[in-house]
């Protein structure tokens, strides 16, 4: 199924042991009210769950966060990795929590975007994941 | 924008625009004697230091004693958290303060595939009855007090690991003094939540801790409930009171069943460590409020005869989630009203938040900072010379009532579905934590909720006052620390005397399934001196009991 008749399906997930998902828990919420499907995985998640989760689901975004420490610049890359080798790296991801400025281009050349944080309005954020999946999987 | 636009925006400031709580309990525009009226002093309010404690619980309050003037300390190792301990006593401190990385709280060891990057990282490892020599070399466990901020099953270990050590040291027992997080309930929502299940066997090792602890350690504090994690995840201040109230009453019910009597324990457990947030008096009125509630409960409903059975510990942490990364100058005045909530709400410690806690470990000047506004309140403001001066006030006061009739009910309602651990099993108490902090959120992004520099009052990042703030360490250091506490623990098991460590460990085995009425501390600290680690402890106690040894399932008993 193509186009706009089909809801956006998003992967939400913590990768590691951070414990802080007030971000995720309120992004969840207001991507399901925005009618999109969310498979929410919370927090301590394997980067290998989280993709094979959204390989399983059929998602069409992976939506990570992080905030506690720097760890997020060895999981983020697996994720991406991990979607390279199974061949499904026309999932679109993106990340939010405290991206600190110094790693975002690096991010960016990964294909990760979006870099929310505490006061990005969700508005932003809902427009960001629509525009990246009509533009990237329905290539509308 | 129109010009027509901007007059219109800038009237939208003239009024205050806020008409109720944070909690959103209605504001009225003036109180009076009729809100008063039916208000009995003697027993409602009472003087500090009365029963039911509204006013505090000394009666010349920080005159007698002010509040402990703590700051945060976090480090890497034991070694290096072990320096700057001594410098801090060098410094004229009279407490410690351990705070335990990610995965002691988790339950883990080391070497636990999942640790890679986390050991010793924000906070410190303590794993194995080695790390409490490292931690305590050169320090007199009799004349300081220790603070330990682990929570659930993992405590449970670390209390007896402390405890094996001061006894092997020949310490007095009877006088080392501290206290410990313990709780694990409130992490089920909160935090760690895989180290707080099975929920029932983790209520029942925190009960361990403290029966063991009354009679043994009596004057440590063997459980000390955090209420500032759930607030930080959405509760709001009649509930952060409320379900922290309601899930004492889960470990005041079992001691009651164990054949304990209420004043044998009560004044051991009734410390509360809680969060300090930016709406001023009704943070005044929650202290004030959940004082009078916790007093009433030991009274009237446990049938508490002592009065220190009746005195609720207070003690904060401003809240870190009313930061804001824009601006952080600005946090400095945030902490600050939040400091002064502390003192005229009664506490009995706090510690300011860094203005640069939303970006990572303090710097040097922000600590400074935090150290600077306990000194600033406690003896350049004259704020902490009268005890509770808000009292009499007709706002106050009826605000305070307000306040416990609601944590009461929230209280009852919990009662009603058969205590704390059922409704957090039902997912009710998380429901309602997330339906908070929804609306928070939404309020902030339709700007009911002004956070100024946030989402109102925006400047650009050039026009921020500079100020410096504290910066992640590298990733490659943070694998590094990581790397060198999993060889340690790598290097225990290979030298260690294999056979010793089992034959503990099934010891503790045998006995962990037997149920409530055998306490575990004695047997946990026999495997800590045969070189038993905290996972591996942890994992037979939780096999006993039909769970895995591995919370998250990777790793198999193997000795």
């Amino acid at each position: 199924m193509k186009g706009s008749d089909r809801k956006i399906k998003v992967v939400v997930a913590m990768p590691g042991l951070d414990c802080h998902d007030r971000g995720i828990i309120y992004l969840s919420h207001v991507l399901k009210e925005a009618g999109m499907e969310v498979v929410y995985l919370g927090k301590f998640n394997t980067p290998e769950y989280i993709v094979n989760t959204a390989m399983e689901e059929d998602a069409d975004v992976i939506a990570l966060s992080y905030l506690n420490d720097h760890l997020y610049m060895i999981f983020f890359p697996r994720v991406i990795e991990l979607l390279k080798e199974k061949g499904c790296s026309d999932i679109c991801v993106m990340a939010g929590g405290r991206i600190i400025e110094e790693d975002r281009p690096k991010l960016l050349e990964l294909g990760i975007t979006g870099f929310f944080g505490q006061s990005t309005p969700t508005k932003d954020m809902i427009q960001h994941i629509e525009d990246r999946v009509k533009r990237e999987r329905w290539k509308q | 924008m129109s010009s027509k636009e901007k007059i219109k925006s800038t009237r939208r400031f003239d009024v205050c625009p806020v008409t109720e709580t944070s909690a959103g309990i209605p504001l009225k525009e003036v109180y009076g004697p009729q809100d008063l009226e039916n208000v009995d002093y003697k027993n409602e309010i009472a003087n500090p230091g009365e029963y039911p404690f509204t006013r505090g619980i000394w009666n010349n309050m920080y005159r007698g004693k002010l509040w402990t003037r703590r700051v945060f300390t976090g480090l890497g190792s034991t070694a290096d958290t072990n320096a700057r301990y001594k410098y801090l006593l060098g410094k004229g401190a009279s407490g410690l303060y351990c705070f335990g990385d990610t995965i002691t709280h988790q339950g883990i060891d080391p070497d636990h595939p999942l640790a890679q990057g986390y050991a010793g990282v924000s906070g410190v490892s303590i794993v194995c009855l080695q790390d409490m020599y490292d931690l305590f070399d050169g320090i007199s466990l009799e004349d300081v007090s220790v603070s330990f901020n682990n929570p659930c099953m993992a405590a449970t270990v670390v209390y007896s690991a402390f405890v094996a050590y001061a006894e092997d040291m020949g310490y007095d027992l009877k006088k080392i003094s501290g206290s410990i997080l313990n709780e694990p309930i409130h992490l089920v929502y909160s935090m760690f939540e895989t180290n707080a299940k099975p929920l029932d066997l983790a209520a029942k090792l925190a009960t361990d801790v403290i029966e063991y602890s009354i009679k043994n350690t009596p004057r440590w504090h063997p459980i000390a409930p955090n209420a500032y994690d759930m607030h930080e995840k959405g509760a709001n201040a009649i509930q952060e009171m409320a379900f922290t109230i309601a899930i004492m009453e889960e470990y005041i019910q079992r001691m009651i069943k164990r054949g304990y009597d209420i004043d044998e324990f009560a004044s051991r457990v009734n410390v509360f460590g809680c969060a300090c947030d930016i709406d001023f008096f009704e943070e005044i009125c929650k202290f004030r409020a959940a004082r009078r509630v916790w007093a009433k409960l030991m009274k009237e409903k446990y049938g508490a005869k002592k009065p220190e059975s009746c005195r609720l510990y207070l003690s904060v942490h401003t809240s870190g989630n009313s930061l804001t990364v824009q601006q952080p100058v600005n946090n400095v005045a945030r902490v600050t009203l939040e400091s002064l909530a502390c003192v005229l709400g009664g506490l009995q410690s706090f510690d300011p938040a860094g203005y640069d806690e939303g970006y990572y470990i303090l710097t040097e000047h922000s600590a400074l900072t935090s150290l600077n506004i306990h000194n600033i309140l406690a003896y350049e403001s004259r704020v902490a010379s009268v005890a509770d001066p808000l009292a009499g006030s007709y706002f106050i006061e009826s605000l305070t009532n307000k306040m416990e009739d609601e944590m009461f009910k929230v209280i009852n309602k919990i009662n009603d579905m058969g205590g704390a651990i059922k409704a957090t099993e039902s997912g009710w108490i998380g429901s309602e934590m997330d339906k908070e902090l929804i609306k928070e959120q939404k309020e902030i992004e339709e700007k009911k909720r002004i956070i100024v520099g946030m989402n109102e009052f925006i400047v650009s990042k050039e026009e921020e006052v500079p100020i410096e703030v504290g910066r992640d360490r590298p990733l490659e250091e943070q694998m590094a620390t990581s790397k060198k506490r999993e060889d340690k623990i790598k290097k225990l098991r290979e030298t260690r005397d294999k056979r010793k460590t089992k034959d503990a460990l099934e010891n503790l085995r045998e006995v962990a399934g037997k149920g409530e009425g055998h306490n575990l501390v004695p047997l946990m600290m026999e495997s800590l001196r045969a070189k038993a680690t905290l996972g591996e402890i942890l994992g037979v106690i939780r096999e006993a009991n039909g769970a895995s040894y591995d919370p998250y399932k990777i790793l198999q008993y193997s000795l």
